[in-house]
């Protein structure tokens, strides 16, 4: 008895310090494979109900919204377009380069873990597939993690509400930086060491900031939802909601964050990198954020393009 | 030594279906009152054939479920192998039990692994949870064994695993 205590400790001590344990963690995962893949029937047969018996007055209603929310997306589409190439007229301008670019995958989420303590859930993508610690992971509506343990075919993610997760994020409004840590009770994030003097407001869209190179640069992160400050505290409380459909969503994508290897740009620009970051930076409204209503009218290229 | 082996499959199987049961999807007010299926089905294997299920096996069960559960490595073997060794040295008792006291002894049994992986998780960093309520799985654990003993008894004397 004692020696498999010992056994044990000293698994749980090494597993928990060092990463030796991945190689046997990974061999042992392939066991587990079958029993999740089975775990996951319920919810697929479940699906399949819903593809199967489904009326043919409410597939019509779909697909009137689906085309309808289509044509919006193809609106904005051609703004994004325009948008796009105005960009990157005014990146050659001041001699700079798009720091991140992403290769996409889609994966779906097959369990959540039962652990009350954290927020992680596990994806039916995994190493046979090209899955890498680190990758991000969004829905479509924003990010929602961050791969932390490949197996051979599934991976957990932990998401972006769990307190020891945290992500870089700008507010689109005006470029301000802060952390975005998972809140306490685990449904929301709250931003660290704010300032209380930072210009931030209940309703500003947290976009990534893709400081840390861990996430691609520009995707939702949260609204925030409260902002209260606390003359007796050196910091502003900042909460703010996930724009992710966290518990909602089966449906993510895997998105994995290249520095783009152009020595000759690098060189070129290094100087003015240094410089550029020190400036807000009007000019880099993301992709996503130009859907949302309230920074849609921000940047002055933008309003003249509504003007037209 | 024919005999003695017989039915190790159905063992197996029952193994299979808790680790099954203990990582399928619940609904999210649900989530406190997972029963802890494989510390169950061990407890009553432990307790029927102790010469057959023991502490190394518990132990080698336990490491598929941290592997399942993407918890660190040996935290479930160790609670388990602890669960199983008390069976192991209560089982002769155990088996005089009613099932009233039998539960008594599972919800004990449960909650001391639960709290022993809590305070592990806890205090390793992986977890954050600051409130007890999980340990209603083992309540509800304590209100399934009789269930359980039932049909894993039945599943014994069907295929006659001795």
């Amino acid at each position: 008895m004692a020696a498999f205590i010992t056994l044990s400790a000293a698994l749980m001590f090494v597993d928990s310090r060092f990463d030796y344990l991945d190689r046997v963690r990974f061999s042992i995962a392939y066991v587990a494979t079958p029993v999740y893949w089975m775990a996951d029937v319920p919810s697929r047969i479940s699906l399949w109900i819903d593809d199967v018996f489904v009326s043919h007055r409410d597939l019509i209603e779909e697909n009137e919204e689906l085309r309808q929310e289509l044509l919006f997306a193809q609106r904005e589409l051609q703004l994004l377009a325009s948008l796009t190439s105005e960009n990157n007229l005014l990146r050659d301008l001041q001699a700079a380069s798009e720091a991140v670019r992403g290769q996409v995958m889609t994966a779906e989420i097959i369990n959540v873990s039962n652990d009350a303590g954290s927020r992680r859930v596990l994806i039916n993508r995994g190493y046979h597939d090209g899955v890498k610690e680190g990758h991000a992971v969004l829905d479509a509506d924003g990010l929602m993690g961050q791969v932390i343990e490949v197996s051979p075919f599934s991976s957990w993610v932990l998401l972006v509400v769990d307190p020891r997760h945290g992500t870089p994020v700008q507010v689109n409004r005006n470029g301000e930086r802060a952390i975005a840590r998972g809140s306490r009770d685990m449904v929301a994030l709250e931003l660290e060491y704010v300032p209380d003097t930072a210009d931030i407001r209940t309703g500003d869209l947290l976009v990534s900031s893709g400081l840390g190179q861990r996430f691609p640069k520009g995707y939702p992160v949260a609204e925030v939802t409260q902002v209260r400050h606390d003359p007796g505290q050196a910091f502003a409380f900042v909460r703010a909601r996930p724009m992710a459909q966290i518990d909602r969503t089966r449906h993510v994508m895997l998105v994995s964050v290249q520095a783009v290897d152009d020595p000759a740009v690098r060189l070129d620009t290094r100087p003015l990198d240094a410089w550029q970051s020190m400036i807000p930076s009007d000019d880099e409204t993301p992709p996503e954020a130009v859907s949302g209503q309230e920074s849609s009218a921000e940047t002055p290229e933008e309003a003249a393009e509504v003007v037209e | 030594m024919d005999d003695r082996s017989s039915g190790t499959w159905v063992i197996v199987l029952s193994l299979l279906l808790a680790y099954l049961l203990a990582i399928v999807p619940f609904p999210e007010w649900a989530l406190h009152y997972r029963p802890q299926w494989v510390a169950l089905v061990l407890i009553y294997w432990a307790m029927a054939l102790p010469y057959r299920v023991g502490i190394g096996t518990a132990w080698v069960a336990g490491l598929l479920l941290d592997v399942m559960e993407g918890s660190v490595l040996g935290l479930n073997a160790m609670s388990l192998a602890i669960v199983v060794y008390i069976t192991l040295s209560l089982h002769q008792r155990l088996r005089m039990f009613s099932f009233l006291q039998q539960s008594a002894l599972v919800l004990a049994l449960v909650g001391l692994n639960m709290l022993l992986v809590y305070w592990v998780r806890v205090g390793i960093g992986q977890s954050d949870s600051r409130s007890l309520l999980f340990l209603l799985g083992a309540v509800s654990s304590a209100f399934i064994w009789p269930l359980m003993f039932v049909s894993l008894r039945h599943l014994r004397r069907a295929f006659e695993v001795h």
